[in-house]
This record gives C-alpha cells, sequence and structure tokens, in this order.
C-alpha cells in the first residue's frame, strides 16, 4: 500500500482538490540521509484552472525545511497523461536559506470539460542538494469534478451471467463467453446471495441473467462508505493479465492505493496474483449455448489494504478490463 | 488563366533525380539511422530588424467582413459563394483572369440576394488593381498553385488579411518570405485547411488533448483521392494546371489536408514541432496507364511525361519523437481517404477504416479490450467540436465537401468580426506546406532526411491555443 497524507483539502460541491506530498528515497550523493522525525522539504501543487480548452498556468513551490541551503533545486511537472505541459523540467537558479520558499510556473494544456465524474492528477518532484538531505521530494495535486457513481451496480457494463437457454447476451471475455447461472447456483452463487470472502461480506449481483451484471475495470469511480482495514473484492480475470490498482480516497482528502488482480476465470492457477478462490463452476456458456463442462469457471476474491483510521468516500477502479467485479466492501 | 512559370531547378532536379531514387532507397531502419544523423540543412534565416512575431495576435474588430476573392475555378467559384453567405460577411470584388467568370461569381451573388461585388480580370496581374481598393479586409486566393505565393504577398503588402488555398507557396523561400511579409505587415495569413476544421479531426483532436490515447507517439495523414478523371479534362483545372506538375516535379504536393489535423493533434508549433522529413515515392504509373486506356490520341497530354510518384510518402519526425506519415497520392485508381489516424500509449483513432456513421473506428484503454475495433461514433459525439454543435446544420446546408468548407469561413468571419486570434496562423501555414519542397529535397538526395525549418523561430516550446478553441458567439449582425 503506497500512503500518502494531505497537506490541505479544498473542498466544493462541483469541485475538490486534494492534495497530497510524498517523498522520494535519498537521491546519490545528494547528502546524509535526514533524522526519521527531520522536516522535510515542502512542496506544493497550486489550484489548476480545468475550464478548459484553455492553457492553464500552475506554480509548484518549493520550501526548504531542511537545515542546510538547497542548491541545484530543480522542479518538474506532470499533468495527466497525455496533456502537454510546458516546461516539463525547470532548474531553479540560486540557492535557498533555511526555511525559504521559491517557485516554478508551469503551463499546462488544459482540455474541454467532460461530462460525469473526472479525476485529474498533478504531479511536482523537487530534485536538489542540501536541504533536508533527501534529495528529492514530490507533491500531488488531484482535482475531481462531479460526483462519483452511486454504487457498484450503476457502473455494470458487462454481461458475466446467461442463462443456458439464452447464452446470446453474455461476453464476459470478449469472446461472447459467460458463467451459466446454473451452474453458479450450483456452486452458491445466486443472485443477492450473500458471499463471505476475505473476511468482506459482498453481495452477488441481483440482476437476471442476461443484464449487465459486473463491471470491466475502467478506472470508475465509485462512492463506498465505511471504514476498515481492507477492501475486498469480488471478481475473476478475462485473458491474460488481469491486474491493477484500486486508489481509496478518503473523506480527509487523502487517499492510499493498492495493486490487486484475479486469475483468469479459467486457466490461471486458483491463486495466482495472491487471490483466494471463492466459487468454481463447472463449464460456461457460450455463444451457442452452454458447453466446456469438465472445465473449471471460477470467481476469486482479493484486497487492498485501507488505511483503517479514516473513512471511505469513494473508491477508482483498475484501469484494466480484463479485472471483472461483481462486488465490492470493506472489511475490517 | 496565364501560361505556368517556368519551373525551377530545384523542382526540376527534384523530379529528375527522384525516380531513379525509388528503386535504390534505403530501407526503413537506415533512413531512421540518418534521420537522426545527417539531416541535410534546410536555410532558417533571422527575424528581420523591427520585424516581430504574429503569435497570439488577434484581428482587429471588423463589423463586416469584406472579402475580396482572386481566382474563381472550380474552388474559388464555390468558396467566393460561400463567404457571401456567412453572417457578417460580404464579398466586396472578385477577380479571375477571364473577366467572364468574375462576371459570372458576381451574378451568382446577386442571385443569393447579396450586394454585387466589383468584377476584375483580363490580365494576370488585374488581381494588383483589386487590391487597391480600401473596402477589402480578407483576400480569398484560389488560383493555381504557382501564383498562391505572389498574390498572397501582394495582398499581405497592401494591408489584407488571407486565406489562401493549399499550398500557400511551393517553395522553402517563398514560404519564410510569407512568414516575415505577415509579421512585418501585422497582417495574418491563413491556410485555407478546410480538413482540419472537419467534424472527425476536430473530434480527435480533442480527444488529444484529454489525453485519450494517452502519449501521442505517432498520426498519419494524407490525401488519397483519385483525381485522373479530373486531371486529363480539358475543363476542371484551366489549362490543364494541376496535371502539368505531374511533368515538373517529384513532389509531395498535397498532403496538407491529412498532415494538418494530425499536426494539431500533436500541438505542432504550440508545443512541439516538426523537425526533419524523409520522403518516398513510388514509379509515375497512374496517369500514364489511364490516358492509355482512356484518352484519345489527339488530346494534348500525350505530349506529356509524368514524373511525379503516384504514391509520395513523408516521414516526419517531431521534436518530441513523435512520427507523421504524410501521404499524397491522386493519380491512382482508389477510395479517397485522408488517413487520419492518431495513435499513442493508451489507444488508437482510424478514420476511413470504420462501419459507423462516422467513418472511423477506434480501441482505447482503459474504456476497450479485446484486440477488436470499435465505433467512433460515441466519441465523436461526447469530443464533437463547439463549431459543429452550433452550426453544423447550416454547414451542412451552405458549405461543400460535408460542410468543412462553410464551417472554416464561418470561424474565419468570426474570428475576425470578434476581434479574437486565429485558429491557424502563417506558421502552421508555413510548417505544413514546408514537404512540398522539403520531400523535393529528399527525394533529390535519394530519400535523404531534409531539416524542418522552425518558422516560428523557437517560439514553438510555448503552449498555445489553436483549433481547439473555446465557444464563442458569432457577433450579431446590424
Amino acid at each position: 500500500m503506497r500512503t500518502v497524507r494531505p497537506l490541505r483539502f479544498l473542498g466544493a460541491t462541483a469541485l475538490a482538490t486534494l492534495v497530497m506530498i510524498t517523498f522520494a528515497p535519498v537521491a546519490a550523493g545528494a547528502g546524509p540521509a535526514p533524522e526519521p522525525s527531520a522536516p522535510r522539504t515542502e512542496v506544493s501543487v497550486s489550484s489548476v484552472d480545468l475550464d478548459g480548452p484553455a492553457v492553464s498556468t500552475v506554480k509548484v513551490t518549493v520550501k526548504n525545511t531542511g537545515p542546510q541551503r538547497m542548491r541545484s533545486l530543480k522542479v518538474s511537472f506532470a499533468g495527466p497523461v497525455g496533456w502537454a505541459v510546458q516546461p516539463a523540467l525547470t532548474s531553479v537558479p540560486g540557492t535557498f536559506g533555511v526555511g525559504a520558499t521559491t517557485a516554478a510556473e508551469f503551463r499546462v494544456q488544459v482540455p474541454g470539460k467532460r461530462e460525469g465524474f473526472t479525476l485529474r492528477t498533478f504531479t511536482a518532484t523537487a530534485t536538489y542538494a542540501g536541504g533536508d538531505g533527501a534529495g528529492s521530494a514530490t507533491a500531488t495535486r488531484t482535482e475531481t469534478n462531479g460526483a462519483p457513481l452511486a454504487n457498484l451496480a450503476a457502473a455494470y457494463n458487462n454481461v458475466g451471467i446467461t442463462d443456458e437457454g439464452e447464452t446470446g447476451p453474455g461476453d464476459y471475455d470478449g469472446e461472447g463467453n459467460s458463467f451459466s447461472a446454473q451452474k453458479l447456483a450450483a456452486a452458491g452463487l445466486e443472485p443477492s446471495g450473500r458471499v463471505e470472502a476475505l473476511g468482506a461480506e459482498l453481495e452477488w449481483p441481483g440482476v437476471s441473467p442476461g443484464a449487465k451484471d459486473n463491471v470491466a475495470g475502467a478506472g470508475q469511480a465509485i462512492a463506498l462508505s465505511g471504514r476498515g482495514g481492507k477492501l475486498v473484492f469480488l471478481g475473476s480475470g478475462v485473458t491474460g493479465g488481469a491486474t491493477g490498482t484500486a486508489t481509496v480516497y478518503y473523506t480527509d482528502g487523502s487517499s492510499t492505493s493498492g495493486s490487486f488482480g484475479f486469475p483468469n476465470w479459467s486457466f490461471d492457477p486458483a491463486d495466482a496474483h495472491g487471490a483466494t478462490l471463492v466459487a468454481s463452476t463447472d463449464g460456461r456458456n457460450r455463444p451457442d449455448g452452454y458447453g466446456n463442462a469438465g472445465i473449471a469457471y471460477r470467481v476469486f476474491a482479493h484486497s487492498v489494504a485501507l488505511d483503517a483510521t479514516k473513512q471511505v468516500e469513494f473508491v477508482v477502479l483498475p484501469s484494466n478490463r480484463n479485472v471483472h467485479i461483481f462486488d465490492m466492501a470493506i472489511a475490517s | 488563366m496565364p501560361g505556368i512559370p517556368a519551373v525551377s531547378r530545384r523542382l526540376l532536379l527534384g523530379g529528375a533525380l527522384a525516380t531513379g531514387a525509388v528503386a535504390v532507397g534505403a530501407g526503413p531502419a537506415q533512413a531512421k539511422s540518418a534521420a537522426q544523423g545527417s539531416a541535410l540543412p534546410s536555410p532558417s534565416p533571422r527575424r528581420g530588424k523591427g520585424q516581430r512575431p504574429m503569435f497570439d495576435v488577434p484581428f482587429d474588430i471588423h463589423e463586416t467582413v469584406r472579402v475580396g476573392v482572386i481566382g474563381i475555378g472550380n474552388r474559388g467559384s464555390g468558396m467566393g459563394e460561400g463567404w457571401a453567405v456567412v453572417p457578417g460577411c460580404r464579398v466586396t470584388a472578385v477577380c479571375d483572369i477571364r473577366e467572364s467568370r468574375a462576371k459570372a461569381l458576381a451574378d451568382r451573388i446577386v442571385a443569393l440576394g447579396k450586394p454585387r461585388p466589383a468584377e476584375y480580370g483580363g490580365s494576370t496581374d488585374a488581381y494588383t488593381t483589386m487590391l487597391k481598393r480600401d473596402d477589402i479586409d480578407l483576400v480569398y486566393i484560389a488560383t493555381p498553385w504557382e501564383f498562391h505565393h505572389r498574390q498572397s504577398r501582394d495582398a499581405l503588402l497592401a494591408g489584407k488579411h488571407v486565406v489562401v488555398e493549399l499550398p500557400v507557396a511551393t517553395e522553402l523561400d517563398e514560404l519564410w518570405d510569407l512568414v516575415d511579409t505577415s509579421e512585418r505587415t501585422r497582417r495574418h495569413l491563413m491556410l485555407s485547411e478546410n480538413c482540419s476544421y472537419g467534424r472527425n479531426e476536430l473530434a480527435m483532436l480533442k480527444m488529444a488533448h484529454e489525453g485519450l490515447f494517452g502519449d501521442v507517439t505517432n498520426g498519419h495523414g494524407g490525401y488519397l483521392h483519385d483525381l485522373r478523371d479530373l486531371l486529363f479534362s480539358d475543363t476542371y483545372y484551366t489549362d490543364s494546371w494541376r496535371r502539368k506538375w505531374h511533368t515538373r516535379s517529384t513532389a509531395s504536393f498535397y498532403a496538407m489536408h491529412g498532415l494538418a489535423p494530425v499536426a494539431a493533434a500533436m500541438d505542432i508549433n504550440r508545443g512541439d514541432r516538426m523537425t526533419v522529413l524523409r520522403a518516398t515515392a513510388t514509379e509515375p504509373k497512374g496517369l500514364a496507364d489511364y490516358r492509355e486506356r482512356f484518352i484519345d490520341r489527339s488530346h494534348p497530354s500525350w505530349k506529356e511525361t509524368y514524373v511525379n510518384g503516384d504514391l509520395v510518402t513523408c516521414l516526419i519526425d517531431t521534436a518530441k519523437g513523435r512520427v507523421i506519415r504524410a501521404e499524397h497520392d491522386v493519380s491512382s485508381p482508389r477510395p479517397y481517404s485522408r488517413i487520419n489516424s492518431l495513435a499513442g500509449s493508451r489507444g488508437i483513432f482510424e478514420d476511413y477504416a470504420g462501419t459507423s456513421s462516422t467513418g472511423g473506428r477506434i480501441y482505447v484503454e482503459p474504456d476497450h479490450s479485446g484486440h477488436s475495433w470499435r465505433d467512433f461514433d460515441s466519441y465523436r459525439k461526447e469530443f464533437d467540436h463547439w463549431l459543429w454543435r452550433k452550426i453544423g446544420d447550416d454547414a451542412a446546408n451552405n458549405g461543400g465537401h460535408g460542410g468543412m468548407d462553410y464551417v472554416l469561413q464561418w470561424r474565419t468571419v468570426q474570428l475576425m468580426r470578434a476581434g479574437l486570434v486565429p485558429d491557424i496562423d502563417v506558421y502552421d501555414s508555413a510548417a505544413w506546406c514546408s514537404p512540398v519542397p522539403l520531400s523535393v529535397k529528399s527525394l533529390a538526395a535519394g530519400g535523404r532526411p531534409v531539416e524542418i525549418p522552425d518558422f516560428t523561430r523557437g517560439s514553438w516550446v510555448n503552449l498555445r491555443m489553436g483549433l481547439d478553441s473555446r465557444e464563442t458567439d458569432m457577433p450579431p449582425v446590424a
């Protein structure tokens, strides 16, 4: 789990801003390593005008909180992938005494606003000699617009379960195949049925066979409330590489992120990516009807760690459509 | 129109040598290696004393945009009427060496219920008389390519803004001259690049800015249009001017319709720039074969020898490490395409390839997986440019080329009436047209890479607004 702590939180009904600061390891030759409790270099990213299309100016501020003068300061800045930034890296001339603050300006090509929920992340990294001796410090600013989807069901975008008598709507794997509702029931997975896994109480999708019943991961933001030690996902993978990162945002503006993966619903070892087998069904529904009897098609559970001291606000699912999720729930 | 000006030595050399170069041309790996290390230099003259850039220079506000038209062939005729119907625009003068064409256009403009424009013609320099009028704000030029530079330059020097058809000039020194003349006169020159206002092209641009393709790494565009019947027509291109270019040079004459939208999506001159070009050309087979099959032996074309390769391909590197492939082919049997494709670390868009109503197809992560194309329709709808949402219906009713012409004309008039910065400036125009002379140079050198001049003189690093503009209204017409 990668943890970031909030520097400050600016909230609004339509636009929320999350600012975080993290620290990178000491760069070689950058000076002595700081004491664990020593003040760290502070990097902050100004607000970004996202009323595009526009070219917006962003200010990155660096404060030398270390015991030494800061020198050879370079600041890099990046926006969301594909966004043009000018410059990507700049050198800040001079040296900076203890407590001194300096700033660098960047320009970013902001696209037009999109409908729905958007989450834009901006990252500034300062590298330097002296100062706190750490060699580098990074700040991340995340700006959100709109509201996350109300629940996972609102994000359903895939038909993973069909009736053996009507397999046509199914397309769990992109090739028209799907779980058999009858075989799932035989394995204990029925609509709206309770599923316990990894300490979480989950629910099997309460929809009829042939309806959209799961989420193929595409970075969807889903509202979720509660506290706990981990977030458990119920699902399985298709094709290969069904892995990704889930990022959990808390009500205080901070976030944690963790990687997880599911085995392929059929051919991977059941413990691939560290997943836990929940249920195994016999065969699958193909476009021309039930088939592949004798081959197991499976559902797994996996989890990412949470900061148990904080209240969860929403979750951003992995941006990988090979990861299929039937439900998610917080566990202690 | 008068006889075509003398063929330049550079163009002739390019044509003569390029044909042989094709057979012995270097392979892709060799070409890439050469491109990185030994590009042929191209001149980049310093900015003249007292000369200032035209970046972010807004138009003076014009309550009515008064247009003078030079060149009333097929293109100028249609566009001449197009200018007349844009709100707040008036065609005040029209000029063609054939006076009858000027009169015919004036008649059609009157038939549209508009004031009759003044008519000029009868000589090659009749347009210079027209340029003396003080009721012209914008000159639109649609003459054969060989006249574009001189007429554009004269119009700028007469204090007019200029919209000129492709290409704005065919020689490198002419392109530089137009940049310098625009900067000296403080008048804008804009390539009449209607395809940059295409609905799919603009959506592709907005998607690139959104980051849907991830970090954009490559794009392909071109002008692939079977013009053989028109090239051999005795009436379509006056004095067969366009076919005659194929007797003079091996060059990418007209790839801008495909190159410009890709360049816009890569923010060329607005954060990136084209640095190196290398060209290949196939053998010139198409026109001679067509003539053999369809053209009577008494036709004057039988005295011609065609030297331009049917398919001329330019590979263009950018400062940010991207690659653009720009193609030109007007002499082969094939359906129309501008290719119009853009790709990056997270996906790809291809135009002219799908079966959807938009004609495009797409594959972007994380929206898509499974190695299969998806329809572009929903993306075109989401990323539809405000110009098409606002005036798309008018464009469909008034404009040629699927409405792109009207969108370009409406937007140009709006920019001038509202006092805004042009979407396409002289630097874009010069850069997009530079493959014409640079392809000649590359092919003459056996496909060697050649430097693409930086017409911005270093300012390409600055992010600037362009075709991905903010929505604004057309000022009301009194």
